[in-house]
Formats: C-alpha cells, structure tokens, sequence
C-alpha cells in the first residue's frame, strides 16, 4: 500500500495541471461560469471536451492503437483529480467515453473499432445510450423494440425513453429484439445505430430540474447495417451487463467525484458568507455536523475508487461487487445537497435566475439533478438486488 | 500509488483469521467475563504468531513492520473479538517506538515483542470529553523529576498492565506529554470498573503524589505530539476492528437470514432483509477504504494523517453502529437473547465507537483541516 508518487507521476501531474490552467478560461469558477442556457452549456462542454483532446488529454488510458497514451490508471486518477482540483467542466460525450468505448474495446469487431473509437476519443461523434423503453426499466430485458433482419440491414422499429443526449448525439447504442419467440434475456441485440438515419424522430422531455437532457426516442423502419451488430446475433444481453459494469464502475464513479469536489468547495465558501441571524452559516454546530459528514463521504468516494482501480490494476475483474460504488455515491451525493440547501436556509427557496441566490443557483439545481443518481444506471434498488443476490449469495 | 496490500499481508491476515478460527471464540470470551479478564493461551498465540513484535524495530527484536501491516490484524482483531490488551500494547509500541529515549525503548519494546511486557494507554479522563488536550491530570515539578496527581478512567487492563501510558500536563509551562508509570508505584490506587462490554476490563487510576523520575516521561522531556500520537493511532485502531466487528454482523446477518424460515421461505429471500444487508455491505466496504488509509496515513505522517484518522473514526463508528443495530434486527427475537453471541460484538463496537474521540469530535477535526485548507488555496 503505497498513496505517494512516482516521479514520473508527480512529472505527469504537473503536466497535466499546467495544461488545464492554460486552458481554462482566466477567472474560470469565479468570474468565468458555465452558460445559462442549457444548449450553449452543453456546447460549451463539447467545446472542452474537444479541447481535452486536442490537448492529448481524452481517453488517456485508452490502448496507443486507437489514440490513447496508454497511461495507466494511477495517471487516469491523477488527471481526474488536476480537473477536480480547477473546477473543471463536464463533458457531453460521457456516454461515447465511459460506455461505448469500453463496451466496444470488450466485445467490438477489429473493424468496429477502428471505425468508432477515433470519433469518440475526439468527440466529433457524440453518443447516447438506448437502453430504456415504457415498459423496460428495471426490466431491461423486456425491451420490445424489433430489429428484423432484410438482406445486409436490421430494420428497427420501437421506442426508447429516457435517452440522454438523444438530441446532441450522432450515434445511439441501442438494445433490440431479434428474436420474440425465445426466453427474454436471449432474444437480445446490441445495435449501434447511426441517429442520422431515416426514421429517428427525438422528443426531448423536460426534467424536474427544468432542464431537457432527456429524450423520447422513436425508431421507424430504421435500417441499420448487419456490421453495426456488436457481438453475435441474439447475445446482447450479457454485451449489456459489460456495458452497465462500466456504467456503474469505479471509472465512472472517479469522473463524478470531480464535480462533488467542485461543489462541495463552493458549499465551504457558501457556508462562511451565509448568514443566520448574527452568525455564518458554517458557525451552527448542527450544520457543521453535516457538511463534515459531505466533506468525509466525497473523500470517501475517491477513494472507494481508488481501492477498485488497485484491483484491477492487478487484473482482477470487474464483477457485481461494482455496484456497491453506485450505491455508496448515489446517496452520499443526495445527503451533500440536501446539506447544502439546509445551509441556505431560507434562500433555498429562491430561484436560479434571482440575483439574491447564493453560488448563482448551483444548489438547488444540484439537489433536483440528485434525485435521479439513484434512477438511473439501475435504480437503488435493483443494485441492492444485485449485490444481496449476486455479492453477498441471498437466496432468490 | 498502489491502494491495496501485499500478498505477504494478506497471507498474514489469513493466519491470523485461521488461528483464530482455531483457538479462539465467542463461548472462550464469555470465560473472561469471569476472573482477571485475561486469557493466557490466548496471548501466548498472539505472541508466537508475531503480532506484539511487527511495530518493534528490528534493533529492539522485533519485525519493523508498520501500521499498514497491522490494518488487517486489527480488523481480524475486532472480527473474532480478541480481547485486551494485545491491541493497546500494540498502540503504545508505536508511540514508544517513535518517541522513547534509548533506554526506554530498551528496556520495554524486547521484552513487548516476546509477550512478557504489557503497556497500556490511560488518556482518558472523566471531565475530559475527546479532546486529548482536556487533560487535568498534573505533573509537578519535584526534585529529579516529577510528582503526578489526578484521576484516569476506563484504563484498559491497568491491572495486568506493566506500564501505564498517562497523558498529563508538565510543570509550570503545562506541557503537554505521557509519563511511563509502573500501576504498583506508591500513591497509585487502581478501582476496577463496572463495563458495557463485560468480557473487558478497565480501571480507574488514581495518581495521588505519585513520584516519577525524569527518566519515566516518554521521551525525557514532555512531548505533546506523543499525546496525539497515542489518541490518533488509538482511533485508526478503533476503526479498523469496528470494521471487522461490522464485517462480522454482516456475515452473521446474512447466514441467519439464509436459514430461518417463515412464511415458509427463508427470510432473507424478503427484499426489505436483502436490501438492508447490501446496504450493511455499502458501509463495510467504504469502513475498509476508511480503516486502510488511515492505517497508510498515519504509519507513514502522511501530510493529511489526522484528517485521515478522523475521516476512518468517524465514518466507520456510524457504520459499525448501523451494521450492528441492524443485523441484530435481522435476528429477531433471538438477537436479544443474552445466549446468543450477537450483544459481545454489539458491546465491543460500542466501546470503541466512543474510544479516542465519538464520530462527532472527530467530524469536527475533518471539518476544521477543510476549511483551513480551503482558505490556503
Ligand atoms: C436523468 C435520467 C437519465 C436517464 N438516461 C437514460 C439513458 O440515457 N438511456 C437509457 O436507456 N435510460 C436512461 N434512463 C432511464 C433509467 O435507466 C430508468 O429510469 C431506470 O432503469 C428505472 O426504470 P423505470 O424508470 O422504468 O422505473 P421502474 O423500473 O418502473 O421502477 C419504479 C420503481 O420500482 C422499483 N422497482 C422496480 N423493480 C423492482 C424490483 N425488482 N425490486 C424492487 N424495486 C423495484 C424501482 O427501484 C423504482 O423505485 C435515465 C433516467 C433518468 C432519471
């Protein structure tokens, strides 16, 4: 057990901050803010994604072969940590990075990947995930979406919901039905779906944080070449588990703390200027509780990661165990915003756009964004399904 | 950066486990609620297996080992319940280890790494709360050294103890610091104390005009960072075997929920028993990442070790406490059946949940480090 540096990854860190405070913004994170407007600030997102990669900072673990540096997790961490510590952006194609490229670099064709990876590390194609249906939740098996098969095509036909990026993304992965006769976890496939194609109709829907990062996705009579099917015909349900192990994973998890870090940052400063009555915010002894508490569990949090990221760095796979990850992050994310708007106080009930709002609204947007951390990638409960059953072997 | 231990740890850890498993169980603890509270063989296991030699340097006949090599044995420790005072000597090992004067490592670290020398912690005080720095227990300046008068409680096996590690406050300028104290010296009065835990065993002490040379202060001269020592490395120690205890209710939780019938299914089949074990199972993992990296933190005075400390005590007491409470409830009726094992474990957890500072102390410490680092950025 050893948490110091290697030189060469103290060499890589200080590479890796002084590129990111070049490339910021000046004043970013106290004058210089994220748009308003959510279009501009997805683009403005992709504008820093890209500019990640132009800097040789995207997918930097990733194989030389497909454009990455080949560096090793401890260096994946390391950059994660620089971008947290400067209140970096997120990125939009999140999905693209974190889902299709490692679902791909498992179970992808040689072709498939030269075609797709490239793309996604540069983010000239953004990527969203087509997994949900109306009545496909946590029963993602019981996806109804038909892909028939005509000559060299798959032609689609159904409905995805919920599809995040949907109306920004060039290309969706999508799980299909391609055989409604057999048992319903083996008449799955894994299709990747050009969102360019004839027949994709994206219905943004509005969330309850006002935002629209998710979508209504109708498929009709979409057809989509037989080599865009990722692994064999009628096997795209365990190509999905490898998928929602990423999703649920340590690597996902380490890119989220970089906001929790940001924001819990900004909770410290909010606390000392808000006042209650003649004291600050941060001087309430029951306050101070609980922010310690926040302070605590998103430490926790990276390190939780980092504890899975030694794992794996030994070749140990990723298992069910991953799930514990989401699980733990999930809430603690939810208890830190609900900490925050306590800290508030009455001005927790104010507007984003009221110019009395404390840290520009970023709160009580984050405390309604928080309430889907423990929907989506598998409700709370189906991870409590999965590690009784799967981890700690309860029976059925 | 490496976040997990060595095959050669982890090997240890099995032994320990294994020997354990052996020699060692819930019905022999309930032997010591009788007695002295001290089970010979036991020890006489631990010793030969290494565990009172791994933080003893090499010079001094022990191993050289650190913290880091102690974080599983701890949590082993708090799994199988193994009683005092093997994990108090070994906190005191180190604080002697680091801030003894030749002699006094010489005198005591041989013959602690053979078993034969027990030295406990007595830092903690009626009135004093869990701040080591509450200490009213004086050291007066006397000829050749020092008159100790003031009161300790809860001094875990002050009794068998050889040397007692005392917190106190030196002189005129009130120095912070630990005095080495033989429990036999005049003016010295032991009152063995009524426990929560009732298979261990603590005292009162009473220092009335005990006389002490300048040779007995744990490093000749009062060192306050010696004190701190003591209380940190006495938390991450805390943590680690409330997170074995935690990771042992779990288990239990689990096997009893996979057996018992009603409704004519086993009742861990029922979502609300599953869903409550993957969230024991949430808090005993992160209790591990907590336990480990303060045990890393402190064996080599990383920068943030205090924080790290603090951040293990406070989050693995809440977790050891739901765990606990919960897997009790997972029992049911049987669960508050003093024949039933589960209250020794609930007892312990409980113990040292409130040991060297309670999660509240300790989220304050993390709290204060924060902002203090927020304002220097
Ligand atoms: C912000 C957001 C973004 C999303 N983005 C995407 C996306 O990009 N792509 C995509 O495919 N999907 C996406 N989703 C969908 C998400 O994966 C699903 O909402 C989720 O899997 C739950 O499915 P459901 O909404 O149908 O709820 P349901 O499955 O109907 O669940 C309703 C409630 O019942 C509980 N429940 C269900 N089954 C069980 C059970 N067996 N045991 C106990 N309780 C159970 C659930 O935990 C939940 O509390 C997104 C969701 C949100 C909120």
């Amino acid at each position: 057990m050893d948490f110091n540096f290697s030189p060469e990854d103290d060499a890589f860190r200080h590479e890796a901050r002084a590129w990111i405070s070049a490339s910021l913004p000046e004043g970013w994170g106290r004058t210089v803010h994220e748009p308003e407007d959510e279009t501009e600030r997805y683009m403005s997102r992709l504008g820093w994604e890209k500019k990640l990669f132009h800097g040789g900072w995207a997918g930097i673990a990733w194989p030389k072969e497909y454009g990455g540096r080949g560096a090793t997790l401890v260096e994946q961490a390391i950059l994660a940590e620089e971008l947290a510590r400067a209140g970096a952006p997120e990125g939009l194609n999140i999905i693209g990075h974190n889902l299709t490229a490692p679902t791909l670099m498992h179970n992808g064709t040689e072709a498939q990947r030269r075609r797709f990876l490239p793309k996604i590390l540069s983010s000239e194609e953004v990527w969203c995930q087509g997994f949900s249906e109306p009545n496909a939740g946590s029963d993602l098996a019981a996806v109804r979406t038909t892909a028939v098969r005509d000559g060299d095509h798959f032609v689609v036909n159904g409905q995805k919901t919920w599809t995040s990026f949907a109306q920004y993304a060039q290309w969706c992965f999508m799980l299909v039905r391609t055989d409604t006769e057999a048992p319903k976890h083996k008449g799955i496939s894994f299709l990747l779906v050009d969102m360019s194609t004839p027949g994709i109709t994206v219905r943004p829907l509005r969330q309850i944080s006002g935002e629209s990062e998710f979508n209504e996705t109708f498929f009709h009579d979409v057809r989509v070449p037989c080599e865009n099917l990722v692994g064999g015909l009628n096997e795209g349900w365990k190509i999905a588990m490898t998928t929602l192990a990423h999703e649920r994973g340590p690597e996902d998890a380490l890119g989220r703390q970089i906001r929790f870090k940001r924001e819990l940052g900004r909770l410290l400063d909010v606390a000392k200027t808000q006042k209650r009555g003649k004291r600050a915010a941060i001087d309430d002894p029951a306050l101070r509780q609980k922010i310690a508490s926040s302070v605590i569990e998103v430490e926790l949090m990276r390190l939780n990661c980092l504890r899975s990221f030694s794992k794996m760095l030994q070749g140990k796979p990723l298992g069910p165990e991953s799930s514990f990850q989401k699980l733990y992050w999930s809430h603690m994310a939810q208890r830190m915003y609900e900490t925050a708007l306590e800290t508030l106080g009455p001005a927790a009930a104010l507007g984003a756009g009221d110019p009395a709002t404390p840290a520009r609204g970023m709160f009580q947007t984050g405390f309604l964004q928080s309430r889907a951390f423990t929907i989506y990638s598998g409700t709370s409960e189906i991870q409590r399904n999965i590690i009784a059953e799967r981890v700690l072997g309860m029976p059925k | 950066m490496n976040f997990d231990f060595s095959a050669e740890q982890y090997m240890f850890q099995d032994s320990v486990r294994a020997y354990l498993a052996d020699a060692w169980s819930v019905a022999r603890l309930r032997r010591l609620m009788e007695g002295d509270g001290f089970d010979a063989t036991l020890w006489h296991g631990l010793t030969d297996l290494g565990l009172l030699s791994i933080l003893v340097p090499e010079e001094h006949g022990g191993m050289g080992l650190s913290f880091v090599d102690l974080a599983l044995v701890f949590e082993e420790c708090g799994r199988a319940l193994v009683p005092g005072p093997a994990v108090e000597t070994m906190i005191a090992t180190d604080v002697l280890a680091r801030f003894g004067t030749q002699e006094q490592k010489a005198a005591l670290l041989p013959g602690i790494a053979t078993g034969r020398i027990k030295v406990v912690p007595a830092v903690v005080e009626a009135d004093g709360g869990s701040d080591p720095a509450e200490v009213e227990t004086i050291a007066s300046d006397a000829a050749g050294g020092w008159v100790l008068n003031g009161r300790k409680i809860l001094v875990p096996y002050a009794g068998l103890a050889d040397k007692l590690l005392v917190s106190a406050r030196f002189g005129a300028t009130a120095a912070l610091g630990l005095a080495l104290v033989d429990p036999t010296r005049a003016g010295l009065t032991l009152r063995p104390q009524a426990l929560f835990d009732p298979s261990s065993r603590a005292c009162e002490v009473i220092f009335d005009n005990v006389a002490i040379g300048s040779e007995d202060v744990v490093g000749a001269a009062p060192i306050a960072a010696s004190v701190d020592r003591v209380v940190d490395a006495g938390a991450m120690a805390a943590a680690a075997q409330m997170t074995g205890i935690a990771a042992r209710m779990l288990d239990l939780a689990v096997d009893y929920a996979a057996q018992r019938v009603q409704f004519g299914r086993p009742i861990g089949s029922f979502q609300a028993i599953k869903h409550r074990c993957a969230d024991m199972m949430v808090q005993v993992e992160t209790s591990r990442t907590a336990a480990y990296y303060a045990a890393w933190a402190l064996s080599c005075d990383a920068p943030e070790a205090v924080q790290a400390v603090s951040m293990a005590k406070a989050y693995c007491g809440d977790a050891a406490r739901f765990v606990c409470n919960e897997a009790l409830q997972i029992h049911g009726g049987v669960g508050f059946a003093w024949d039933l094992d589960l209250h020794f474990y609930l007892r312990r957890a409980k113990t040292l949940e409130y040991s060297f500072g309670d999660a509240s102390a300790h989220r304050e410490r993390v709290l204060s480090a924060a902002l203090a680092a927020r304002e220097a950025a």
